[in-house]
């Protein structure tokens, strides 16, 4: 039997895969079934019978079990007496579905649609949905031209229920499709929303606290089908025929979700996200939605500024480049191109970071570059230039036959649409998940397998498993054999790390190492994916590394690492080798490595600093007493930032929806976002401002444009070397039409720019064998008395961009010591009592809060809060530290 | 209470002996010799068979044949469970709590021979929330005395099989009597019908193959299994074997349950064992199976109590629930009751259910109090033939034949509530205005 059935809509043919649904082959023949609680990403419900059809079957006769044939020869049809949801029928070989040639069937949809439309208060001229409104659109084309409704009869509810700060709910619109209760609980897996009471009285509730407490609410406004739910900072934003809508990248995090940016005036309002099935589907989270007002701050910085004694003055862009020329032209005479150094953070573009490190390579003549200060700096990742997940690779497809092994990262804060996609494929397509962690996240309530080891032994649980996938036998020796080299000697290193004694270093059980080792090794496809939690360990990750190689779980779609990186472009950083020691592609700085970040940020490291998008007089108090004593300070920012304030030249820059460029996100994705709206005063583009700063320096380059900087790049940089502006963006059409919104939602979903990932080593054939590397891990942490203090990374931090969103100022976290409820008793505080943290002579007091999932031993301060307190204790790069905790 | 149709009752058997609910009087008179026969002497695929054999039919309302129900439950799927609706809400229908209330014991028994049939060891029985005392006291202690004595619990009768019985009370939704809300009632969920298929018996509670029945079929099953299919066949008729207890209530003199076999003529149910109307009055219609159930004409009055008589004569058996209107009744109040009712009971899970029942009962008000109009009259006809087939359960497909049989038999009482003044005084509204 085929896996293939034909049916016949309306009198067209049209063959689809067993199992799909009406609505879905209907769909392929742009038969337009109108549909309000359908929605492809979820499962079918049919409540609101929008989508009724009349469905007939070939007759069967019972006799012969052969198709009954009328006189001419043709089968006859038995129509179902009733007619059927197209969004829960699957269809079946020899199927006659009738949607607008049946006239019942036509009735019955205009008869939905009067009934919804009865309690509907029809304020489409003040609705924020109308013009992009299912019901509007769908009342229009298949609906009754009036209503027979006694207007006074309507029932009434609430017409500004704040459902939570960020969600307004105004539940006279809403038609009770459930789209978004299921949302919550099927896609976000954060069941806060439900319907309360039943009939006509039925509503939608939160009962969370607080309200709506869901990283991925704005979803919910998405896929609402009519206004019932609106954001807090768009509701009577503008119409929506009237934005121009421009393709975009949320600069955030590193998981590089498309967006579009929703503009009139010069100005963004809003964000929405834009279908891209490999990377975010159709979501974003709410950092990335609500995020974006630092765009138009009134705080940006418009003009270039020159430190005139105490006071920055505005200058012209002439004044203060030849200034720049002219000092750093006399400090490299004076002593020598490595007294002068950049720092550039990791949310510039691979353009950006491109010219910037040439400035610096070519025209300066050093290796002073880095982009590891804050965040950048507690985590970094050469893996994926090896055994980086292969090319293809989709966490929104794999399932059934996959493990995915988690080991540090709180997925949920970190990532948060690849936390949706992970648990989607551990709870929708029955993927392996094993959460490894040093405390509880809330991934461990989607997977199957949960490991908790003590804070610090990530490198030796890493290397405990291999050593598990060796003893058990599981090693994929012919790929390992053809691939990689070194494996008796890795063999012989891992005879340390066999399961007992891992097991007593990590506090897990060996079953449970041997167990997920055998999970890990035996599945079809496995990926690997690391962060912040644990730890920034080389002998982690040639753990992780040798791991991927020895099972063979690399080299090939959906299998590999992932290094969940913290900003926007940080793969892209280390791409364009915004490091001391590595050049573009990888490639190793062959002698004069260069000054890392925090050696340029100590005193006397070097003599004249360029900062770019990056903030380290915050960072640390070392970091601003070097900066101090610095001869000449240039700082390139969208904001008058303390590094800023401490510049002898401050220039303004553009923020990443005021011009174009390219991304690479952390599956090694380059995508490319374009200019949405115009830059506050004189504000330019990054790579436009070292262009300037390197004229001023002698060289001659003609960058006329961030496209013509990524020419470039494709023919020196080779891992890039299939990627230009052509290729990357495609045209597209942000055209809303009717039949993508009643779908899909709101995201915008005709034309997909998917990007381009480059290849990994690994990928190759002819590549050289990859060496298996193993780095003896750190000794154990001296047995201090004391608390583990651990400095994860919140979504809501203290960021300067997200500053700017007045929206999510509720969300942003004080800093706050979380506790287990026995530390805190045994300490004799409650949540509120302030405590003294302390660590080598430094100390800070913070208010305690009891945290349920915090376990004994470990306290949480979250990194880069307002004063950056965990970082004081941990070190600006540090992650955890034994402390002392006192009541104060 | 004697009977003439029948020499004794079949299910409401404490009707004919004291104290039947008690155990030892239970065991006295037969009790638990069926379940002896059955785990001893047959096996579960026989039992199936006896009940097929006997014709029995659901009598929860849809009359679907038990022994065929049974007999969809896949072999190889394990856990299986057997639920049991005694969320007895239809308006008019008492007579699943007669029988736990007076004759627990052969229900119960019924049960563990239904679990034993279908290969189930975990029972619930799922009953509304009022059923609070009964399930707390009698129902409860029929349950332990039956752990107590072996009938329940591991290896019943020293034979492989064993079999617990758990008690659940739903929170007072009408909607809980359709099987697949009770199931996520059951399962703690909000009480809404599932979409369908996968049905109950591959995909039940907590996705396993479940068999759900009503109190009254499976206390069928006892004395189908202790005397055989024959037996039971003596009553009714051909198609529709057995008994059945109709709940009797409106305007008679007499009401209450009654057992008759099936096929007995309603007229013999109101005049013979319901005492006639009160004060002699005339039948004007009648609700056979309470609130859901079509209008009835007097005419129909000779129809026999049978599951096809009954719809041949454009009506439904449904659980039996009769509910008598005589000429003293107004047609349009009794109609608006039935509306209301479904009104607050639609759980609001599919637009023309939750919408239709609202819209219609405004119009109803309008009418009753006077100030309806003919096109009312003739709106009510479109809610209904717009709700007609469209909605996702029973529920509201149920609205639909007492409005449509109502408006069919008494248009002219409809009528003569609405005006034609009303028409003119209707004031233009401004519907500007009430926006803001």
């Amino acid at each position: 039997m085929s896996d293939n059935v034909t049916l016949t809509i309306d009198g067209v043919q049209v063959t689809v895969p067993k199992g799909t649904l009406i609505v879905e082959a209907a769909k392929q023949i742009e038969n337009e079934i109108p549909v309000f609680c359908y929605h492809g990403k979820m499962d079918p419900v049919g409540m609101c019978r929008m989508c009724l059809v009349e469905v007939g079957q070939p007759a069967i006769d019972r006799g012969t079990g052969k198709p009954e044939l009328d006189e001419d020869g043709n089968p006859v049809v038995r129509f179902f007496p009733k007619p059927m949801t197209a969004c829960t029928t699957t269809v079946s070989e020899g199927m006659v579905v009738k949607v607008d040639t049946s006239e019942a069937a036509v009735d019955d949809r205009k008869a939905v649609l009067e009934f919804l439309l009865t309690s509907h208060p029809l304020d489409c001229p003040v609705c924020d949905k109308g013009g992009e409104c299912p019901l509007q659109d769908l009342t229009i084309r298949h609906g009754p031209g009036n209503s027979r409704f006694d207007y006074e009869d309507k029932q009434h509810f609430p017409k500004r229920y704040p459902l939570g700060d960020l969600i307004v709910l105004d539940m006279e619109r809403c038609i009770i499709c459930a789209r978004c209760v299921r949302f919550q609980q099927e896609i976000a897996f954060d069941p806060v929303l439900a319907i309360e009471n039943r009939g006509r009285r039925a509503h939608i509730v939160s009962y969370s606290k607080p309200g709506f407490d869901s990283h991925y609410s704005g979803n919910t406004t998405d896929v609402c089908p009519v206004g019932a739910l609106t954001t807090r900072d768009f509701r009577f934003g503008a119409r929506a025929w009237e934005m121009t809508n421009v393709p975009s990248l949320c600069n955030h995090c590193g998981v590089g979700c498309n967006t579009v940016l929703g503009t009139r005036a010069g100005t963004i309002r809003r964000i929405m996200p834009r279908q891209n099935e490999a990377v975010n589907e159709l979501w974003i989270c709410d950092k990335g939605r609500f995020g974006h007002h630092f765009n138009g701050s009134p705080d940006r910085l418009t003009t270039p500024l020159i430190r005139k004694g105490e006071e920055l003055v505005e200058a012209t862009w002439d004044e203060a480049l030849s200034l720049i020329g002219e000092k750093f032209g006399a400090i490299k005479s004076a002593n020598g191109a490595d007294s002068l150094g950049g720092i550039a953070g990791a949310r510039l573009t691979n353009e950006d970071l491109y010219v910037f490190q040439k400035l610096f390579r070519e025209i300066i003549g050093t290796n002073n570059i880095d982009h590891r200060v804050g965040l950048s700096a507690a985590l970094e990742d050469e893996t994926a230039f090896t055994v980086g997940v292969g090319v293809g690779t989709d966490l929104g497809s794999v399932g059934k036959g996959t493990t995915i092994l988690n080991i540090g990262a709180d997925l949920d804060q970190d990532a948060p649409i690849l936390y949706l996609r992970v648990a989607g494929a551990s709870v929708k397509r029955g993927a392996h998940v094993i959460n490894a962690g040093g405390r509880r996240t809330k991934l461990d309530a989607q997977v199957q397998t949960t490991l908790r080891y003590n804070y610090g032994s990530a490198a030796r649980l890493a290397l405990g498993l291999l050593a598990s996938v060796v003893s058990q036998g599981l090693v994929a020796k012919e790929w390992a054999d053809s691939r990689t080299s070194g494996m008796a000697d890795l063999e012989k290193a891992l005879k340390n790390f066999g399961a007992d004694k891992v097991a007593e270093a990590t506090g897990l059980t060996t079953n449970a190492i041997d167990a997920a080792a055998k999970a890990f090794a035996e599945a079809e496809n496995g990926i690997i994916i690391f962060g912040l939690e644990a730890g920034n360990d080389p002998a982690l990750r040639a753990a992780l590394e040798a791991l991927a190689l020895a099972t063979g779980h690399a080299g090939k779609p959906n299998n590999g690492v992932i290094a969940v990186l913290p900003h926007a472009n940080s793969r892209g950083a280390i791409d364009m080798g915004i490091l001391p020691d590595r050049l573009p592609g990888y490639k190793p700085v062959e002698s004069n490595a260069g000054l890392s970040a925090v050696e340029m940020l100590t005193a006397g490291g070097v003599k004249g600093l360029l900062i770019a998008a990056a903030d380290p007089a915050v960072e640390s108090e070392s970091y601003k007493q070097a900066l101090q004593q610095l001869d000449f300070l240039v700082v390139q920012e969208l904001f008058l930032t303390e590094t800023a304030q401490m510049a002898d030249v401050v220039l303004p820059a553009k923020g990443n929806a005021e011009r174009d460029g390219s991304y690479t996100n952390l599956e090694r994705r380059v995508q490319t976002f374009d200019m949405g709206v115009p830059a506050p005063g004189k504000a330019w583009a990054d790579w436009l401002i070292f262009t300037g700063i390197a004229g001023q320096l002698g060289a001659d380059w003609a960058y006329a444009s961030a496209d013509g900087v990524m020419a470039e790049i494709t023919q020196r940089v080779p891992l890039y070397a299939g990627m230009d502006f052509k290729n990357l963006t495609a045209p597209i059409s942000l055209q809303r039409k009717t039949e993508h919104y009643i779908y899909e939602g709101m995201s915008f979903t005709t034309d997909i720019r998917e990007g381009i990932q480059w290849a990994t080593v690994a990928e190759s054939d002819s590549a050289p064998k990859i060496p298996l590397r193993f780095i003896e891990p750190a000794k154990a942490s001296s047995q201090e008395q004391g608390l583990t203090l651990v400095a994860p990374r919140m979504l809501y931090d203290g960021g300067r961009l997200l500053a700017e969103a007045d929206v999510v100022n509720a969300h942003i976290l004080e800093p706050q010591l979380m506790l287990s409820r026995s530390d805190a008793q045994k300490l004799g505080v409650s949540t509120g009592d302030s405590v003294t943290v302390s660590q080598n002579g430094t100390a800070i007091t913070v208010p305690v809060y009891i945290e349920r999932t915090v376990s004994e031993g470990v306290a949480l301060l979250p990194r880069n809060l307002a004063g950056r307190p965990a970082e004081k204790l941990v070190g600006p790069n540090g992650l955890y530290s034994t402390v002392k905790v006192e009541k104060s | 209470m004697a009977n003439p149709l029948l020499k004794e009752h079949v299910l409401l058997r404490h009707r004919d002996i004291e104290d039947i609910h008690k155990i030892d009087v239970y065991l006295a008179h037969d009790g638990y010799r069926a379940l002896e026969k059955g785990l001893k002497e047959m096996t579960p695929d026989d039992v199936t068979n006896v009940v097929k054999a006997s014709g029995l039919r659901g009598r929860g309302g849809a009359g679907f044949p038990t022994g065929v129900k049974w007999g969809f439950i896949p072999k190889n799927l394990n856990p299986k469970y057997v639920v049991v609706n005694a969320d007895e809400s239809e308006p008019g229908t008492f007579k699943d709590r007669e029988i736990m209330e007076s004759n627990p014991h052969q229900f119960i028994e019924g049960v563990i021979l239904c679990a034993y049939a279908v290969g189930a060891e975990t029972c619930y029985i799922y009953g509304r929330g009022e059923f609070w005392t009964l399930f707390h006291g009698r129902m409860q202690e029929a349950i332990d005395e039956a752990y107590e004595k072996g009938f329940l619990g591991k290896n019943i009768f020293d034979t492989d099989f064993s079999c617990d019985m758990y008690l659940h009370l739903g929170a007072g939704a009408y909607i809980c009597g359709e099987e697949t809300a009770l199931l996520n009632s059951l399962e703690g969920l909000m009480g809404q019908p599932r979409s369908r298929p996968p049905f109950p018996a591959v995909a039940g509670l907590y996705a396993k193959p479940t068999v759900v029945n009503n109190v009254e079929t499976l206390a069928n099953v006892t004395p189908i299994v202790l005397h055989g299919a024959d037996w039971y066949r003596q009553f009714g008729t051909e198609k529709s074997p057995g008994t059945k207890i109709c709940s009797l209530s409106g305007r008679v003199n007499r009401p209450g349950n009654y057992e008759v076999p099936l096929g007995t003529p309603i007229r013999y149910l109101i005049e013979e064992l319901g005492g006639g109307i009160i004060d002699g009055k005339a039948v004007k219609a009648i609700l056979p199976a309470g609130a859901s159930s079509s209008n009835m004409g007097a005419d129909k009055i000779d129809t026999p109590m049978d599951y096809e008589s009954m719809a041949a004569a454009g009506g439904m058996l449904g659980s039996a629930s009769f509910i008598i209107l005589d000429e003293t009744i107004n047609a349009v109040w009794a109609a608006e009751k039935n509306v209301k009712f479904f009104k607050h009971e639609s759980c609001g899970k599919c637009s023309p259910c939750r919408e239709g029942t609202f819209w219609l009962t405004s119009v109803y008000r309008k009418l009753r109090e006077g100030y309806g109009t003919k096109q009312d009259v003739e709106l009510i006809e479109t809610i209904i033939n717009q709700m007609e087939g469209n909605c996702f359960c029973l529920l509201g497909e149920f609205v639909v034949p007492g409005v449509r049989t109502s408006l069919e038999l008494f248009r002219n009482e409809y009528e003569s509530l609405a005006s034609e003044e009303n028409e003119v005084d209707q004031p233009q509204k401004d519907l500007i205005h009430t926006f803001f």
